[in-house]
């Protein structure tokens, strides 16, 4: 699998961990029950801390979209592909609302609104 | 190209019915000056034989198992294009064709006008010699077959089909790929069980000692080798290329990308490179877990390649690539 990162990227470390992952998972790098590799790998080869690599893949965990094995690490949870690019849009649209002033609860109010 | 396979087809060919020849034809044609039964074998302290074969078979039982070596041996040559590239298969035919015929000519020598098997004395000077030609064999093999390589493959692995990835500017890519082998980690289990079976009925006292401390050592051996190359990672990063092996990720290698020549992507079989595993071969040295796409690189400054079996190796080679090209040379 290749994982992006943009080094310009202001967002903090473990976000933009757990955003290539998902973009990953989104672009079918990894299939559902794919091993990802290490969290230890992942730190080395992308030269960022091993604690804020576990904080990132902990993060799409609760997303549902890793599940944490003991013995067979880290996997792609079943049906993680539609999940993420889901999570990838829903990002998406919360980061133009704010740019357009709006803050999440009104987002949500205006989620509520709709038909 | 063509006719270099043609050729190597027919060499392979004539040395493996000259040598097929050689080790049926030798007891025969000398049989009226043998015994109705051959020594074939000798213990380790040398003077008396312990094994026997009736004439037939000591003509018959070498051819066959030269025979079956060739085929297995010669496959991909015989079957494959001229791509393939099989070369080493000289490394492997030309010393074992020499210790067979060396082998069955020493044990003729050695039944040679003696009445019966028991009396056959084995020469240890021919099992030197044998030995020695047969290294000698393989080392001029070797040379033969790096020096054409050398020779062919300086042109065709340099730019020409080494792609290279677009890496957008200001970002970070990583590629991982992994490759597990699950009846190496079938043959890790079976072999670790033997071992520890081995080592419940020594301390057991269940039978003598002496052979099953050699089951215990074989098999944790045997165990602990399929486990290590059960499976491989490997890694591009700006660390350039990481392979590890088995479940700890050790043993492993690196090569920073500036170490690193070129870097291709390339279909490899077992047959090719002479099994599974760690394989050290005519093509260089390959981590080979299936047959299929593997990720070949040429360290700097190495006439031989590097070779390791895993998905996705064309991206994997090109990121290397890439990497290899963007950073000053040093």
């Amino acid at each position: 699998m290749l994982l992006s990162l943009d080094k310009t990227d202001t967002r903090p470390l473990h976000e933009q961990v757990a955003g290539a992952v998902r973009r990953a998972i989104a672009e079918g790098e990894c299939a559902p029950g794919d091993r990802l590799p290490s969290a230890r790998d992942l730190s080395e080869a992308l030269d960022i801390n091993v604690n804020t690599v576990l904080r990132a893949l902990r993060e799409l965990r609760d997303e549902g979209l890793l599940e944490f094995r003991r013995g067979r690490g880290v996997t792609v949870a079943e049906g993680a592909r539609p999940h993420s690019e889901l999570q990838i849009r829903v990002q998406g649209l919360v980061a133009e609302a704010a740019r357009l002033g709006y803050s999440r609860t009104d987002l949500i109010d205006i989620i509520r609104g709709l038909p | 190209m063509k006719d270099t396979t043609v050729a190597r087809r027919t060499t392979a060919a004539v040395w493996t019915l000259g040598v097929t020849a050689v080790l049926t034809g030798l007891p025969l044609v000398v049989r009226d000056r043998l015994p109705d039964r051959l020594a074939t074998h000798w213990g380790l302290d040398g003077d008396v034989p312990n094994g026997s074969m009736p004439l037939w078979a000591a003509s018959l039982v070498p051819a066959l198992i030269w025979l079956v070596t060739s085929a297995v041996v010669t496959a991909p040559l015989m079957r494959a294009g001229p791509t393939a590239g099989p070369s080493w298969s000289t490394v492997t035919l030309l010393p074992t064709g020499i210790v067979l015929a060396g082998a069955q000519a020493a044990v003729v020598r050695a039944n040679l006008d003696r009445a019966d098997w028991h009396e056959a004395r084995q020469p240890a000077s021919w099992v030197v010699a044998i030995l020695t030609a047969a290294v000698l064999a393989g080392a001029v093999g070797w040379l033969l077959v790096t020096r054409r390589r050398g020779a062919s493959g300086g042109g065709t692995t340099s730019a020409g089909d080494a792609a290279a990835l677009d890496i957008p500017e200001g970002r970070r890519l990583v590629w991982f790929s992994r490759t597990v082998n699950p009846w190496l980690q079938l043959l890790a289990a079976v072999t670790g069980l033997a071992a520890v079976a081995a080592l419940v009925a020594r301390v057991g006292g269940l039978a003598e000692s002496g052979s099953l401390w050699a089951l215990f050592a074989g098999c944790a051996a045997a165990s602990l080798l399929s486990v290590l190359f059960s499976s491989v990672q490997a890694r591009v990063s700006e660390r350039g290329l990481e392979v590890s092996f088995g479940p700890f990720g050790w043993p492993g290698r690196r090569w920073a990308p500036g170490d690193i020549d070129t870097a291709r992507a390339e279909y490899r079989r077992p047959a090719e490179v002479g099994g599974w595993g760690y394989r050290i071969s005519g093509l260089g040295t390959t981590v080979m877990l299936r047959a299929g796409e593997c990720l070949v690189v040429r360290p700097r400054g190495r006439r031989t390649d590097f070779a390791v079996s895993v998905d996705d190796a064309e991206r994997g080679a090109a990121l290397l690539n890439s990497l290899r090209g963007g950073r000053p040379r040093r």
